[in-house]
């Protein structure tokens, strides 16, 4: 073993194992709605509120231009979906995969 | 001059009277005219789709006029519509009656970034075990270098430029924002998602310190100076949580 491990640590490098010690244990508990906890939900965003603001010339990026638009999604937490209303879906609620409104 | 640059300067000179020939009867002008307002209005919505949060400061029709005129002078020169507009924010510092927000330029800097975040490269985010492995060699510590996401970015503002672009999202209260509080945003995309936050002026100079390529002991060393209320564990929590930090240089790494 290397002697600096032991007593011969300077302050900084002290600190700083302190300061990572302390950010992985911060980090352990997992931040609200990772990506994968999320489902991409077509027919549920409002007017203009669909998700990815991805600029200009994309087709997204709160585009929209009717609630519940058919070919319009919005990130939700996973599972949720298939039970959130929409006036346009057949089903009455959203759905995975963009679809034909109903007229 | 060649057919695709007369064309081009007949699109963006207005006074340009010697129509292309390809234009054939009946009323070439007329026609030609068309396309050039369609060319227009599809750059002036361009920007309005980069600069959502500028549009909404200033109203749509000092917005219009304002880009109209940024478009006039400023053909595309990227294959992409996403790019177009890069120095919009330049142009709005230049833009006399734009003077009396001397916030919206930096405003549009932050919008500018917030769409580069977006179409940023993918880039894996180092495991927490491969971060806990660290602590088994801290004296190493000083000497690591971390790389960080390529969709990550700061910009120091003498402006509230957080505060105001959060003001014109959804549900937002514009009545309860100082413009004039400097800021400093950090920009960086976490999974699919853009996300914006303030940044004290320490975490801030610890950031910048990083992504200059400083070890973190000398980054962490220099932010201990400018300010006494850096947390350096937040501000490392904070970097894995976002998935920031994509790669590990250690001293042998690091060097060619």
């Amino acid at each position: 073993m290397n002697s600096k491990n032991t007593l011969g640590l300077s302050l900084s490098t002290a600190a700083l194992a302190l300061a990572l010690g302390s950010a992985l244990s911060l980090s352990v508990i997992p931040a609200a709605q990772a990506a994968d906890d999320m489902e991409k939900c077509f027919g549920v965003a409002m007017k203009g509120k669909n998700d990815c603001a991805a600029g200009a010339g994309t087709s997204c990026a709160g585009t929209s231009k009717m609630d519940h638009q058919a070919d319009a999604w919005k990130l939700v937490p996973k599972g949720t979906c298939e039970k959130t209303a929409s006036t346009t879906s057949p089903t009455g609620f959203g759905q995975m995969a963009a679809f034909k409104a109903k007229s | 001059m060649s057919l695709q640059g007369e064309f081009t300067s007949a699109l963006f000179d207005r006074s340009y009277t010697r129509l292309p020939e390809i234009f054939s009867s009946p009323s070439p002008a007329s026609r030609f005219t068309i396309y050039r307002n369609n060319v227009f209005s599809s750059m002036l919505d361009a920007l309005a789709d980069s600069y959502p949060v500028v549009a909404q400061l200033v109203g749509e029709a000092f917005f219009n006029a304002m880009a109209l005129t940024f478009v006039q002078a400023h053909p595309p020169r990227s294959r992409s519509l996403v790019d177009y507009g890069e120095d919009f924010a330049a142009f709005i510092e230049t833009f006399t009656p734009a003077a009396g927000l001397p916030y919206l330029a930096d405003v549009a800097r932050l919008e500018r970034l917030c769409v580069r975040a977006y179409h940023a490269c993918d880039s894996q985010a180092v495991s927490l075990e491969l971060l806990a492995e660290l602590m088994a060699q801290p004296e190493e510590l000083a000497e690591l270098r971390l790389g960080l996401h390529p969709s990550l970015s700061i910009l120091p503002s003498d402006y509230a430029v957080c505060s105001l672009w959060e003001a014109h999202q959804p549900g937002g209260d514009i009545t309860k924002v100082d413009p004039c509080l400097p800021e400093r945003a950090l920009v960086l995309r976490c999974g699919l998602e853009v996300e914006l936050l303030a940044l004290d002026t320490g975490t801030c100079a610890f950031i910048q310190a990083l992504q200059a390529g400083l070890p973190l002991g000398r980054a962490a060393h220099l932010e201990g100076h400018a300010s006494s209320s850096f947390d350096l564990g937040q501000c490392l929590a904070l970097l894995i949580s976002k998935n920031v930090i994509t790669q590990l240089l250690t001293e042998e790494k690091a060097r060619p």
